[in-house]
């Protein structure tokens, strides 16, 4: 990736149905990293629960799926608009969605059936843009809203379901709802508070905002939002590992002191070799926190943690995938993790004996396959761009 | 000489954490209060003893620079006392 180019961080936080047990909304999305393209797509099904969650999730697999394969985003989803079938009940379509396709230098199309429509904040406002309309030949209720334009560095553009512009409807304070002008107030505020804030915290307000127009705070409808900024990316190099020859210890230790971004270190004897080669002091909290040991600091390092048990714990946090990561070492290290666009791994091949002992009373992992499973859901569920190196 | 204290340093690497370490944490609190204002506890990311076949075996701990392998609470506990009591 050249140093120039803009990195489209997206992410979407959703809350289901009070009482419900299935989120009724359906987020997808898939990153090409090859060819600099993002594709996502939000679907909110009808009704609620396993139904609405079968509905969302067919509809939003089969248009990133058609995108995917090939096919124009424009011509994917009117396939879809014209195929969705009518609720025997209600006579509307099953499901409503939004989709887009957003390259790495920041052009976008975006199709919305059916949802609210997008918010595109620049400069701290909003911009309006007229759609094209293309009405379904076959349900001429149906319409979709088409977009195509250009972001901005520093863009951000946010989808819902209407179950965060309708949340609190029927209250005194709320009679119509929160309503788009009451979101779009709230993003502008959300963003003049914290101008860097990421699509995942911004996301997570949003919905949290939302439910809090609830009488009880219960969530009366599937709550979804997915936020789009078009930022410069965030970096993080992560040294895990001694490298292979020893020899070039001072080498590395330097390429990670030199690294512009945000670093950590996963490892107690790599933490050792980098602050003997860059002659800097390590302090190790006493107490550990959950199972895992402790974190240490060093001068530049923004984590320190023990190596192959911490990232053994992060793979499996963001396999379960909490709303709060536990306060240990693994659950800073995913903050660190998330928290960035792009992330590298430097990986040091020396094997360590000790670990072989056979009276060790744990598995423990080989450290390459661990990283590797990382880099699979930190770039697939995460949608994160994650770079290997093995040393 | 009575204010110099001796330094118990723990080791928190992976060979050392699941071999016991894990439960070494503790020891600062369980000290007895007559040692308790003479020693230092200090922890290390890895005190890079675990990779040396002839330091015997994991967890690891230093009083004083000197190594105590296999370590437990009690044999700390004993170790301080033998230091300090002579």
């Amino acid at each position: 990736m050249s140093e120039k180019s803009f990195f489209v961080d997206i992410d979407c936080f959703q809350q289901k149905k009070h009482g419900q047990n299935a989120f009724g909304d359906c987020f997808k999305s898939k990153r090409f990293t090859d060819e600099g393209r993002l594709l996502a797509v939000l679907s909110d099904g009808l009704g609620s629960g396993i139904k609405a969650n079968i509905l969302a999730t067919m509809t939003a697999t089969m248009i990133l799926k058609f995108i995917e394969d090939g096919k124009d985003i424009l011509k994917a989803t009117e396939v879809i608009m014209n195929s969705l079938p009518v609720c025997q009940v209600r006579k509307i379509s099953y499901s409503t969605f939004s989709a887009f396709e957003c390259s790495d230098e920041g052009e976008i199309k975006i199709v919305e059936e059916g949802n609210p429509d997008f918010i595109h904040i620049r400069n701290g406002r909003l911009v309006e843009h007229t759609p094209r309309i293309v009405t379904s030949k076959k349900f001429t209720n149906r319409h979709m809203h088409l977009y195509n334009f250009k972001l901005e560095p520093e863009d951000r553009l946010i989808f819902c379901s209407d179950g965060v512009t309708q949340a609190g409807m029927g209250t005194d304070e709320y009679k119509l709802g929160w309503r788009r002008e009451g979101l779009i107030e709230f993003v502008e505020s959300e963003i003049k508070r914290d101008p860097s804030i990421s699509s995942r915290h911004l996301a997570m307000e949003i919905v949290k905002e939302s439910i809090r127009k609830e009488p009880d705070h219960q969530s009366k409808d599937d709550v979804s939002a997915l936020v789009l900024y078009f930022r410069k990316p965030r970096k993080l190099l992560i040294f895990t590992g001694p490298p292979y020859r020893q020899d070039r210890d001072a080498e590395y230790s330097k390429i990670f002191d030199d690294f512009d971004g945000r670093k950590a270190i996963v490892g107690g004897t790599t933490a050792n070799l980098i602050a003997r080669e860059l002659g800097r002091e390590i302090t190790t909290e006493k107490y550990n926190k959950g199972m895992l040991p402790a974190c240490s600091h060093m001068d530049g390092v923004d984590l320190i943690t023990e190596g192959i048990l911490t990232l053994t714990k992060v793979l499996e946090y963001l396999n379960e995938g909490y709303d709060r990561w536990p306060d240990d070492a693994a659950g800073r290290l995913i903050e660190l993790l998330l928290d960035s666009d792009v992330i590298n791994f430097m990986i040091g091949s020396k094997l360590n004996q000790a670990h072989y002992d056979p009276d060790l009373p744990l598995e423990l992992e080989i450290r390459k396959n661990v990283v590797k499973q990382l880099e699979k859901i930190l770039s697939g569920r995460y949608i994160k761009k994650v770079n290997l190196k093995f040393i | 000489m009575a204010d110099e204290k001796i330094l118990l340093e723990l080791c928190f690497g992976t060979t050392c954490f699941v071999m016991g370490a894990s439960k070494l944490q503790e020891i600062e609190s369980i000290i007895p209060p007559q040692y308790k204002n003479k020693v230092e506890v200090k922890a290390h990311t890895c005190l890079d003893l675990c990779k040396n076949s002839t330091y015997m075996k994991a967890p690891f701990v230093k009083l004083d620079g000197e190594i105590i392998s296999e370590a437990t609470v009690e044999k700390i506990l004993k170790a301080i006392e033998r230091k300090i009591d002579g």
